[in-house]
Protein backbone atom coordinates (compact mmCIF):
# COMPACT_ATOMS: atom_id res chain seq x y z
CA UNK A 1 0.00 0.00 0.00
CA UNK A 2 2.86 2.65 0.83
CA UNK A 3 4.24 2.43 -2.81
CA UNK A 4 1.00 3.36 -4.37
CA UNK A 5 0.15 6.16 -2.06
CA UNK A 6 3.31 8.31 -2.48
CA UNK A 7 3.08 7.65 -6.36
CA UNK A 8 -0.41 8.98 -5.69
CA UNK A 9 1.14 12.15 -3.98
CA UNK A 10 3.71 12.36 -6.55
CA UNK A 11 0.96 12.59 -9.51
CA UNK A 12 -1.06 15.22 -7.31
CA UNK A 13 2.06 17.57 -7.27
CA UNK A 14 2.62 17.17 -11.63
CA UNK A 15 -1.27 16.97 -11.33
CA UNK A 16 -0.72 20.65 -10.16
CA UNK A 17 1.88 21.81 -12.15
CA UNK A 18 0.52 20.91 -15.72
CA UNK A 19 -2.78 22.79 -14.62
CA UNK A 20 -1.24 26.02 -14.52
CA UNK A 21 2.18 26.88 -14.16
CA UNK A 22 3.74 24.37 -16.20
CA UNK A 23 3.00 23.14 -20.12
CA UNK A 24 -1.17 23.09 -19.81
CA UNK A 25 -1.64 19.65 -21.85
CA UNK A 26 -4.31 18.50 -19.83
CA UNK A 27 -2.14 15.76 -18.08
CA UNK A 28 -3.60 17.07 -14.83
CA UNK A 29 -7.56 16.15 -16.40
CA UNK A 30 -9.03 13.16 -13.73
CA UNK A 31 -9.40 10.87 -16.56
CA UNK A 32 -5.62 10.59 -17.36
CA UNK A 33 -4.39 11.27 -13.32
CA UNK A 34 -7.31 8.28 -12.55
CA UNK A 35 -5.90 5.71 -15.32
CA UNK A 36 -2.62 6.37 -14.09
CA UNK A 37 -3.53 5.80 -10.56
CA UNK A 38 -4.81 2.51 -11.44
CA UNK A 39 -1.82 1.10 -12.97
CA UNK A 40 -0.25 1.96 -9.57
CA UNK A 41 -3.13 0.54 -7.61
CA UNK A 42 -3.67 -2.11 -9.84
CA UNK A 43 -7.89 -1.71 -9.68
CA UNK A 44 -8.84 -0.64 -13.00
CA UNK A 45 -12.67 -0.73 -12.79
CA UNK A 46 -12.62 1.82 -9.66
CA UNK A 47 -10.14 4.32 -11.46
CA UNK A 48 -11.90 4.31 -14.51
CA UNK A 49 -15.38 4.96 -13.00
CA UNK A 50 -14.37 7.54 -10.79
CA UNK A 51 -12.35 9.40 -13.43
CA UNK A 52 -14.96 9.16 -15.87
CA UNK A 53 -17.24 11.02 -13.52
CA UNK A 54 -15.17 13.56 -12.42
CA UNK A 55 -14.02 13.97 -16.03
CA UNK A 56 -17.21 14.89 -17.50
CA UNK A 57 -17.64 18.05 -14.67
CA UNK A 58 -14.04 18.97 -14.66
CA UNK A 59 -14.53 19.59 -18.20
CA UNK A 60 -17.54 21.41 -18.34
CA UNK A 61 -15.23 23.65 -15.47
CA UNK A 62 -13.17 26.42 -17.37
CA UNK A 63 -10.45 28.52 -16.80
CA UNK A 64 -11.95 31.96 -18.42
CA UNK A 65 -12.39 35.20 -16.96
CA UNK A 66 -12.16 36.65 -13.28
CA UNK A 67 -13.65 33.49 -11.58
CA UNK A 68 -10.97 31.20 -10.06
CA UNK A 69 -12.55 27.84 -11.39
CA UNK A 70 -12.28 24.22 -9.12
CA UNK A 71 -9.48 22.79 -9.50
CA UNK A 72 -10.24 19.44 -10.86
CA UNK A 73 -6.14 18.60 -11.14
CA UNK A 74 -6.11 18.08 -7.16
CA UNK A 75 -9.78 16.83 -6.97
CA UNK A 76 -8.99 14.16 -9.51
CA UNK A 77 -6.42 13.33 -7.96
CA UNK A 78 -7.77 13.05 -4.22
CA UNK A 79 -10.66 11.32 -5.53
CA UNK A 80 -9.24 8.47 -7.27
CA UNK A 81 -6.89 7.95 -4.75
CA UNK A 82 -9.38 7.56 -2.15
CA UNK A 83 -11.74 5.53 -3.74
CA UNK A 84 -8.85 3.18 -4.78
CA UNK A 85 -7.16 3.54 -1.35
CA UNK A 86 -10.93 2.52 0.68
CA UNK A 87 -11.38 -0.62 -2.58
CA UNK A 88 -8.11 -2.41 -1.81
CA UNK A 89 -8.87 -2.63 1.80
CA UNK A 90 -11.94 -5.02 1.17
CA UNK A 91 -12.42 -6.97 -2.51
CA UNK A 92 -16.12 -7.01 -2.28
CA UNK A 93 -17.88 -5.50 -5.69
CA UNK A 94 -20.24 -3.43 -3.45
CA UNK A 95 -17.42 -1.95 -1.77
CA UNK A 96 -15.72 -1.16 -4.93
CA UNK A 97 -19.09 0.58 -5.81
CA UNK A 98 -19.20 2.38 -2.21
CA UNK A 99 -15.69 3.78 -2.78
CA UNK A 100 -16.35 4.80 -6.28
CA UNK A 101 -18.64 7.30 -4.87
CA UNK A 102 -16.69 8.37 -1.82
CA UNK A 103 -14.13 8.94 -4.05
CA UNK A 104 -16.37 10.88 -6.35
CA UNK A 105 -17.90 13.17 -4.13
CA UNK A 106 -14.21 13.75 -2.20
CA UNK A 107 -12.93 14.99 -5.89
CA UNK A 108 -15.76 17.28 -6.05
CA UNK A 109 -15.22 18.59 -2.60
CA UNK A 110 -11.82 18.88 -2.83
CA UNK A 111 -11.87 20.41 -6.00
CA UNK A 112 -14.04 23.06 -4.76
CA UNK A 113 -11.99 23.31 -1.44
CA UNK A 114 -9.25 24.08 -3.72
CA UNK A 115 -10.10 27.28 -5.09
CA UNK A 116 -9.07 29.08 -1.71
CA UNK A 117 -5.62 27.79 -2.22
CA UNK A 118 -5.40 28.63 -5.49
CA UNK A 119 -6.14 32.31 -4.38
CA UNK A 120 -3.76 31.92 -2.10
CA UNK A 121 -0.85 30.49 -4.05
CA UNK A 122 -1.77 33.38 -6.56
CA UNK A 123 -1.13 36.45 -3.78
CA UNK A 124 2.06 34.50 -2.91
CA UNK A 125 2.79 35.00 -6.68
CA UNK A 126 2.21 38.58 -6.97
CA UNK A 127 4.62 39.01 -4.18
CA UNK A 128 6.91 37.48 -5.52
CA UNK A 129 6.63 38.95 -9.16
CA UNK A 130 6.98 42.50 -7.05
CA UNK A 131 10.49 41.43 -5.37
CA UNK A 132 11.44 39.98 -8.74
CA UNK A 133 10.82 43.30 -10.71
CA UNK A 134 12.57 44.81 -7.92
CA UNK A 135 16.02 42.40 -7.94
CA UNK A 136 16.18 43.27 -11.25
CA UNK A 137 16.29 46.39 -11.29
CA UNK A 138 18.55 46.52 -8.61
CA UNK A 139 20.91 44.96 -11.46
CA UNK A 140 20.25 40.68 -10.57
CA UNK A 141 19.40 39.54 -13.76
CA UNK A 142 18.90 35.77 -12.29
CA UNK A 143 15.95 37.03 -10.49
CA UNK A 144 13.90 36.30 -12.81
CA UNK A 145 14.61 32.61 -13.12
CA UNK A 146 14.48 32.05 -9.45
CA UNK A 147 11.14 33.43 -9.34
CA UNK A 148 10.00 31.47 -11.72
CA UNK A 149 11.31 27.99 -10.23
CA UNK A 150 9.83 28.98 -6.88
CA UNK A 151 6.42 29.51 -8.08
CA UNK A 152 6.72 26.21 -9.81
CA UNK A 153 7.95 24.68 -6.55
CA UNK A 154 5.08 26.16 -4.39
CA UNK A 155 2.54 25.05 -7.24
CA UNK A 156 4.08 21.12 -6.73
CA UNK A 157 4.08 21.40 -3.14
CA UNK A 158 0.76 22.76 -2.69
CA UNK A 159 -0.70 19.96 -5.20
CA UNK A 160 1.28 17.14 -2.93
CA UNK A 161 -0.14 18.57 0.91
CA UNK A 162 -3.50 19.03 -0.56
CA UNK A 163 -3.46 15.03 -1.52
CA UNK A 164 -2.15 14.47 2.48
CA UNK A 165 -5.11 16.20 3.44
CA UNK A 166 -7.62 14.04 1.17
CA UNK A 167 -5.85 10.93 1.74
CA UNK A 168 -5.62 11.12 5.33
CA UNK A 169 -9.21 11.76 5.51
CA UNK A 170 -9.98 8.81 3.57
CA UNK A 171 -8.30 6.68 5.62
CA UNK A 172 -9.80 8.28 8.90
CA UNK A 173 -13.38 7.93 7.18
CA UNK A 174 -12.70 3.44 6.11
CA UNK A 175 -14.16 2.22 8.67
CA UNK A 176 -17.16 4.21 8.23
CA UNK A 177 -17.16 3.28 4.51
CA UNK A 178 -17.01 -0.09 4.89
CA UNK A 179 -19.85 -0.04 7.31
CA UNK A 180 -22.29 1.40 5.27
CA UNK A 181 -20.74 0.17 1.98
CA UNK A 182 -24.55 -1.85 1.02
CA UNK A 183 -26.05 1.74 1.34
CA UNK A 184 -23.33 3.66 -0.38
CA UNK A 185 -23.56 0.88 -3.04
CA UNK A 186 -27.31 1.45 -3.74
CA UNK A 187 -26.47 5.50 -3.69
CA UNK A 188 -24.00 4.67 -6.43
CA UNK A 189 -26.64 2.75 -8.70
CA UNK A 190 -28.62 6.00 -8.73
CA UNK A 191 -26.20 8.77 -8.85
CA UNK A 192 -23.48 7.49 -11.03
CA UNK A 193 -25.58 7.43 -13.96
CA UNK A 194 -27.25 10.82 -12.78
CA UNK A 195 -23.84 12.18 -13.06
CA UNK A 196 -23.28 11.18 -16.31
CA UNK A 197 -25.97 12.60 -17.57
CA UNK A 198 -25.99 15.76 -15.77
CA UNK A 199 -22.26 16.14 -17.42
CA UNK A 200 -23.05 15.33 -21.03
CA UNK A 201 -25.72 17.97 -20.99
CA UNK A 202 -22.63 20.95 -19.59
CA UNK A 203 -20.52 19.31 -22.70
CA UNK A 204 -23.47 19.73 -25.37
CA UNK A 205 -24.01 22.43 -24.22
CA UNK A 206 -20.55 23.81 -24.92
CA UNK A 207 -21.21 21.85 -28.32
CA UNK A 208 -24.74 23.14 -29.68
CA UNK A 209 -24.20 26.97 -28.83
CA UNK A 210 -27.89 27.53 -29.37
CA UNK A 211 -27.60 25.81 -33.10
CA UNK A 212 -30.73 23.54 -33.41
CA UNK A 213 -28.35 21.54 -36.62
CA UNK A 214 -26.33 20.55 -34.06
CA UNK A 215 -28.92 19.28 -31.74
CA UNK A 216 -30.39 17.30 -34.90
CA UNK A 217 -26.48 16.11 -35.16
CA UNK A 218 -26.77 14.81 -31.39
CA UNK A 219 -29.73 13.09 -31.48
CA UNK A 220 -29.31 11.33 -34.95
CA UNK A 221 -25.78 9.57 -33.75
CA UNK A 222 -27.67 8.82 -30.63
CA UNK A 223 -30.43 7.32 -32.09
CA UNK A 224 -28.50 5.71 -34.87
CA UNK A 225 -25.20 4.59 -32.19
CA UNK A 226 -27.86 2.84 -29.87
CA UNK A 227 -29.39 0.93 -33.02
CA UNK A 228 -26.15 -0.56 -34.17
CA UNK A 229 -25.10 -1.15 -30.22
CA UNK A 230 -28.44 -3.09 -29.43
CA UNK A 231 -29.79 -4.19 -32.70
CA UNK A 232 -26.18 -4.63 -34.01
CA UNK A 233 -24.93 -6.93 -30.93
CA UNK A 234 -25.85 -11.12 -31.21
CA UNK B 1 25.88 46.62 -36.30
CA UNK B 2 22.36 45.28 -35.62
CA UNK B 3 22.15 41.81 -33.76
CA UNK B 4 19.25 39.58 -35.44
CA UNK B 5 17.18 36.53 -33.55
CA UNK B 6 18.07 33.41 -34.68
CA UNK B 7 16.14 30.05 -34.96
CA UNK B 8 17.60 28.95 -31.38
CA UNK B 9 16.90 31.86 -29.76
CA UNK B 10 12.92 31.50 -31.16
CA UNK B 11 12.84 27.74 -29.80
CA UNK B 12 14.28 28.79 -26.56
CA UNK B 13 11.43 31.42 -26.10
CA UNK B 14 8.88 28.37 -27.48
CA UNK B 15 10.40 26.17 -25.11
CA UNK B 16 9.91 28.80 -22.14
CA UNK B 17 6.69 29.47 -22.95
CA UNK B 18 5.77 26.39 -20.96
CA UNK B 19 6.22 28.09 -17.94
CA UNK B 20 4.22 31.72 -19.17
CA UNK B 21 2.01 30.73 -15.99
CA UNK B 22 4.34 29.23 -13.67
CA UNK B 23 3.74 32.93 -11.37
CA UNK B 24 0.67 33.36 -12.72
CA UNK B 25 -1.05 36.09 -10.02
CA UNK B 26 -4.25 38.60 -9.95
CA UNK B 27 -1.44 41.52 -10.36
CA UNK B 28 0.36 41.12 -13.72
CA UNK B 29 -1.26 37.37 -14.43
CA UNK B 30 1.50 36.17 -16.91
CA UNK B 31 3.88 38.98 -17.17
CA UNK B 32 6.38 36.89 -14.93
CA UNK B 33 6.76 34.33 -17.30
CA UNK B 34 6.19 36.73 -20.53
CA UNK B 35 9.86 38.30 -19.50
CA UNK B 36 11.00 35.05 -18.39
CA UNK B 37 10.30 33.58 -21.95
CA UNK B 38 11.14 36.83 -23.87
CA UNK B 39 14.71 36.67 -21.94
CA UNK B 40 16.95 35.06 -24.07
CA UNK B 41 15.84 37.66 -27.33
CA UNK B 42 16.89 40.18 -25.00
CA UNK B 43 19.85 38.29 -23.75
CA UNK B 44 21.12 38.29 -27.64
CA UNK B 45 19.82 41.68 -28.63
CA UNK B 46 20.99 43.67 -25.66
CA UNK B 47 25.01 42.84 -24.81
CA UNK B 48 25.13 45.75 -22.55
CA UNK B 49 23.47 44.52 -19.13
CA UNK B 50 21.72 47.56 -17.62
CA UNK B 51 19.95 48.20 -20.73
CA UNK B 52 19.20 44.33 -20.72
CA UNK B 53 17.84 44.42 -16.90
CA UNK B 54 15.54 47.19 -17.98
CA UNK B 55 13.84 45.63 -20.78
CA UNK B 56 13.52 42.66 -18.45
CA UNK B 57 12.05 44.67 -15.41
CA UNK B 58 9.87 46.28 -18.76
CA UNK B 59 8.52 42.95 -19.75
CA UNK B 60 7.50 41.93 -16.22
CA UNK B 61 4.35 44.29 -16.31
CA UNK B 62 1.21 42.87 -16.38
CA UNK B 63 0.10 40.38 -19.43
CA UNK B 64 -2.93 38.08 -20.12
CA UNK B 65 -3.49 36.00 -23.08
CA UNK B 66 -4.58 32.37 -23.43
CA UNK B 67 -1.32 30.45 -23.15
CA UNK B 68 -1.11 28.23 -26.26
CA UNK B 69 -1.60 31.49 -28.83
CA UNK B 70 0.77 33.30 -26.54
CA UNK B 71 3.56 32.18 -28.58
CA UNK B 72 2.36 34.25 -31.22
CA UNK B 73 2.42 37.55 -29.37
CA UNK B 74 6.19 36.72 -28.05
CA UNK B 75 7.23 36.26 -31.50
CA UNK B 76 6.00 39.18 -32.74
CA UNK B 77 7.43 40.99 -29.81
CA UNK B 78 10.85 39.40 -29.81
CA UNK B 79 10.19 40.88 -33.78
CA UNK B 80 10.08 44.58 -32.72
CA UNK B 81 12.55 43.96 -29.64
CA UNK B 82 14.86 43.50 -32.68
CA UNK B 83 13.60 46.99 -34.20
CA UNK B 84 13.95 48.73 -30.64
CA UNK B 85 18.06 46.83 -30.63
CA UNK B 86 18.34 47.69 -34.32
CA UNK B 87 17.14 51.83 -33.83
CA UNK B 88 14.72 50.89 -36.80
CA UNK B 89 12.20 52.10 -34.52
CA UNK B 90 9.82 50.87 -31.53
CA UNK B 91 9.82 51.67 -28.30
CA UNK B 92 7.79 50.96 -24.91
CA UNK B 93 4.80 52.35 -25.84
CA UNK B 94 4.63 50.92 -28.37
CA UNK B 95 5.45 47.01 -27.30
CA UNK B 96 3.04 48.07 -24.86
CA UNK B 97 -0.05 48.63 -27.11
CA UNK B 98 1.35 45.13 -29.43
CA UNK B 99 1.22 43.52 -26.50
CA UNK B 100 -2.02 44.71 -25.61
CA UNK B 101 -3.52 44.24 -28.99
CA UNK B 102 -2.33 40.83 -29.27
CA UNK B 103 -2.92 39.87 -25.68
CA UNK B 104 -6.79 40.51 -26.01
CA UNK B 105 -7.34 39.15 -29.74
CA UNK B 106 -5.87 35.86 -29.07
CA UNK B 107 -7.40 35.49 -25.62
CA UNK B 108 -10.92 35.72 -27.35
CA UNK B 109 -9.58 33.58 -30.36
CA UNK B 110 -7.63 31.01 -27.99
CA UNK B 111 -10.30 30.93 -25.06
CA UNK B 112 -12.77 29.96 -28.00
CA UNK B 113 -10.45 27.02 -29.70
CA UNK B 114 -8.69 25.50 -26.83
CA UNK B 115 -11.33 26.22 -23.26
CA UNK B 116 -14.64 26.29 -25.08
CA UNK B 117 -14.40 23.84 -28.00
CA UNK B 118 -11.23 21.83 -27.84
CA UNK B 119 -10.77 20.76 -24.26
CA UNK B 120 -14.47 19.73 -24.42
CA UNK B 121 -14.07 17.94 -27.15
CA UNK B 122 -10.97 16.02 -25.95
CA UNK B 123 -12.84 15.55 -22.44
CA UNK B 124 -15.67 13.79 -24.45
CA UNK B 125 -13.79 11.62 -26.89
CA UNK B 126 -11.69 10.51 -24.12
CA UNK B 127 -15.06 9.68 -21.88
CA UNK B 128 -16.32 7.77 -25.25
CA UNK B 129 -13.54 5.30 -25.03
CA UNK B 130 -13.38 4.87 -21.48
CA UNK B 131 -16.66 3.69 -21.85
CA UNK B 132 -16.57 1.66 -24.49
CA UNK B 133 -12.82 0.05 -23.35
CA UNK B 134 -13.27 -0.34 -19.85
CA UNK B 135 -10.31 -2.35 -19.88
CA UNK B 136 -7.90 -0.18 -21.20
CA UNK B 137 -6.45 3.06 -21.24
CA UNK B 138 -7.53 4.44 -24.31
CA UNK B 139 -9.38 7.17 -22.90
CA UNK B 140 -6.74 8.68 -21.20
CA UNK B 141 -4.40 8.76 -24.15
CA UNK B 142 -6.99 10.03 -26.82
CA UNK B 143 -7.92 12.77 -24.24
CA UNK B 144 -4.44 13.84 -23.63
CA UNK B 145 -2.96 13.23 -27.30
CA UNK B 146 -6.39 15.02 -29.17
CA UNK B 147 -5.21 18.21 -26.92
CA UNK B 148 -1.78 18.29 -26.21
CA UNK B 149 -0.41 17.84 -29.95
CA UNK B 150 -1.78 20.81 -31.25
CA UNK B 151 -1.63 22.77 -27.97
CA UNK B 152 2.55 22.04 -28.18
CA UNK B 153 2.05 22.39 -32.00
CA UNK B 154 1.01 26.07 -31.47
CA UNK B 155 3.13 26.83 -28.80
CA UNK B 156 6.53 26.17 -30.45
CA UNK B 157 5.47 26.94 -34.34
CA UNK B 158 3.46 29.92 -32.75
CA UNK B 159 7.24 31.73 -31.80
CA UNK B 160 7.98 32.07 -35.76
CA UNK B 161 4.93 33.05 -37.15
CA UNK B 162 4.46 36.15 -34.26
CA UNK B 163 8.46 37.00 -35.33
CA UNK B 164 7.72 36.39 -39.07
CA UNK B 165 4.41 37.61 -39.75
CA UNK B 166 3.97 39.73 -36.60
CA UNK B 167 0.14 40.78 -35.59
CA UNK B 168 -0.94 40.51 -39.53
CA UNK B 169 -0.97 37.01 -38.92
CA UNK B 170 -4.37 37.36 -36.99
CA UNK B 171 -6.61 38.75 -40.05
CA UNK B 172 -5.88 36.59 -42.73
CA UNK B 173 -5.99 32.86 -43.24
CA UNK B 174 -5.11 31.59 -40.03
CA UNK B 175 -8.36 33.26 -38.27
CA UNK B 176 -10.26 32.21 -40.82
CA UNK B 177 -8.61 27.87 -40.36
CA UNK B 178 -9.53 28.16 -36.71
CA UNK B 179 -13.01 29.55 -37.02
CA UNK B 180 -13.44 26.39 -38.90
CA UNK B 181 -11.79 24.08 -36.88
CA UNK B 182 -14.41 24.95 -34.25
CA UNK B 183 -16.81 24.85 -36.15
CA UNK B 184 -15.99 21.14 -37.07
CA UNK B 185 -15.13 20.22 -33.54
CA UNK B 186 -18.42 21.65 -32.24
CA UNK B 187 -20.33 18.81 -35.11
CA UNK B 188 -17.96 15.98 -34.42
CA UNK B 189 -18.17 16.57 -30.29
CA UNK B 190 -22.52 16.73 -31.26
CA UNK B 191 -21.78 12.83 -32.55
CA UNK B 192 -19.18 11.92 -29.76
CA UNK B 193 -21.41 12.43 -26.75
CA UNK B 194 -24.68 10.52 -28.94
CA UNK B 195 -22.56 8.26 -29.36
CA UNK B 196 -20.80 8.16 -25.71
CA UNK B 197 -24.18 8.36 -24.45
CA UNK B 198 -26.03 5.43 -26.28
CA UNK B 199 -23.05 3.14 -24.91
CA UNK B 200 -23.93 4.52 -21.45
CA UNK B 201 -27.64 3.70 -22.21
CA UNK B 202 -26.53 -0.18 -23.33
CA UNK B 203 -23.27 -0.94 -22.26
CA UNK B 204 -22.01 -4.41 -24.39
CA UNK B 205 -25.58 -4.04 -26.19
CA UNK B 206 -27.49 -4.51 -23.10
CA UNK B 207 -29.92 -2.27 -21.85
CA UNK B 208 -29.54 -0.85 -18.67
CA UNK B 209 -32.09 -1.48 -16.29
CA UNK B 210 -34.86 1.30 -16.17
CA UNK B 211 -34.23 3.00 -13.46
CA UNK B 212 -30.67 3.68 -14.28
CA UNK B 213 -31.46 5.03 -18.01
CA UNK B 214 -34.14 7.35 -16.19
CA UNK B 215 -31.44 8.51 -14.06
CA UNK B 216 -29.21 9.24 -17.22
CA UNK B 217 -32.15 10.81 -18.54
CA UNK B 218 -33.18 13.20 -16.21
CA UNK B 219 -29.26 13.95 -15.32
CA UNK B 220 -28.74 14.89 -18.97
CA UNK B 221 -32.33 16.89 -18.94
CA UNK B 222 -31.50 18.55 -15.47
CA UNK B 223 -27.91 19.70 -16.94
CA UNK B 224 -29.36 21.52 -19.98
CA UNK B 225 -31.31 23.74 -17.82
CA UNK B 226 -28.61 24.46 -15.39
CA UNK B 227 -26.45 25.25 -18.02
CA UNK B 228 -27.93 28.21 -18.90
CA UNK B 229 -26.79 29.71 -16.16
CA UNK B 230 -22.90 30.42 -14.98
CA UNK B 231 -23.87 29.98 -11.16
CA UNK B 232 -23.99 27.70 -9.46
CA UNK B 233 -21.35 25.63 -11.00
CA UNK B 234 -21.72 22.39 -12.51
CA UNK B 235 -19.71 20.78 -9.84
CA UNK B 236 -21.72 22.93 -6.76
CA UNK B 237 -25.18 21.41 -8.71
CA UNK B 238 -23.45 17.72 -8.77
CA UNK B 239 -22.30 18.22 -5.18
CA UNK B 240 -25.98 19.03 -4.23
CA UNK B 241 -27.16 16.08 -6.44
CA UNK B 242 -24.62 13.79 -4.35
CA UNK B 243 -26.26 14.48 -0.93
CA UNK B 244 -29.22 14.13 -2.23
CA UNK B 245 -28.74 10.79 -3.92
CA UNK B 246 -26.83 9.92 -0.31
CA UNK B 247 -29.76 11.00 1.41
CA UNK B 248 -32.54 9.03 -0.81
CA UNK B 249 -30.07 5.76 0.21
CA UNK B 250 -30.17 6.46 3.90
CA UNK B 251 -34.03 6.20 3.96
CA UNK B 252 -34.21 3.96 1.20
CA UNK B 253 -32.18 1.09 3.13
CA UNK B 254 -33.91 2.20 6.42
Amino acid sequence: MKGPLLGTLVVGGLAALDATPVAQTLASQPLVTATLLGVLWGDWPTALAVGTVLQILAASTLPIGARTPEDYAVGGVAGAGVALMLASQAPYEHMRQASALVGVMTGMVAATLSVPVLRWQRRANEGLARWCESALRAGRESALSQAQWAAVALAFSLGLASCVVWLALGHWGAPFVERESLRLAGAWHLLQPLWLGFGFAQLLHAFVQRRLERAGVFAASLVGAWLVIVAGSP
Amino acid sequence: MSRRLNGATLFAIALRANLLQAAWNFERQQGLGWAHALAPALRRLYPERSERLERLAEHTAYFNTQPTLASIALGAAARLEEDRASGAGGDAASMARLKSALGSTLAALGDRLFWLTLRPFAASLGVLLAIAYPQHAWGAIALWCVYAVPHLALRFGGVGWGYAAGPGLLSGAFRERIESAMRWLAVLGCVVLGVALALALAPGGEPRPIAVQCALAGGLGLGLLTAQHARPSPTRWALALGILGLGMAWRNHG
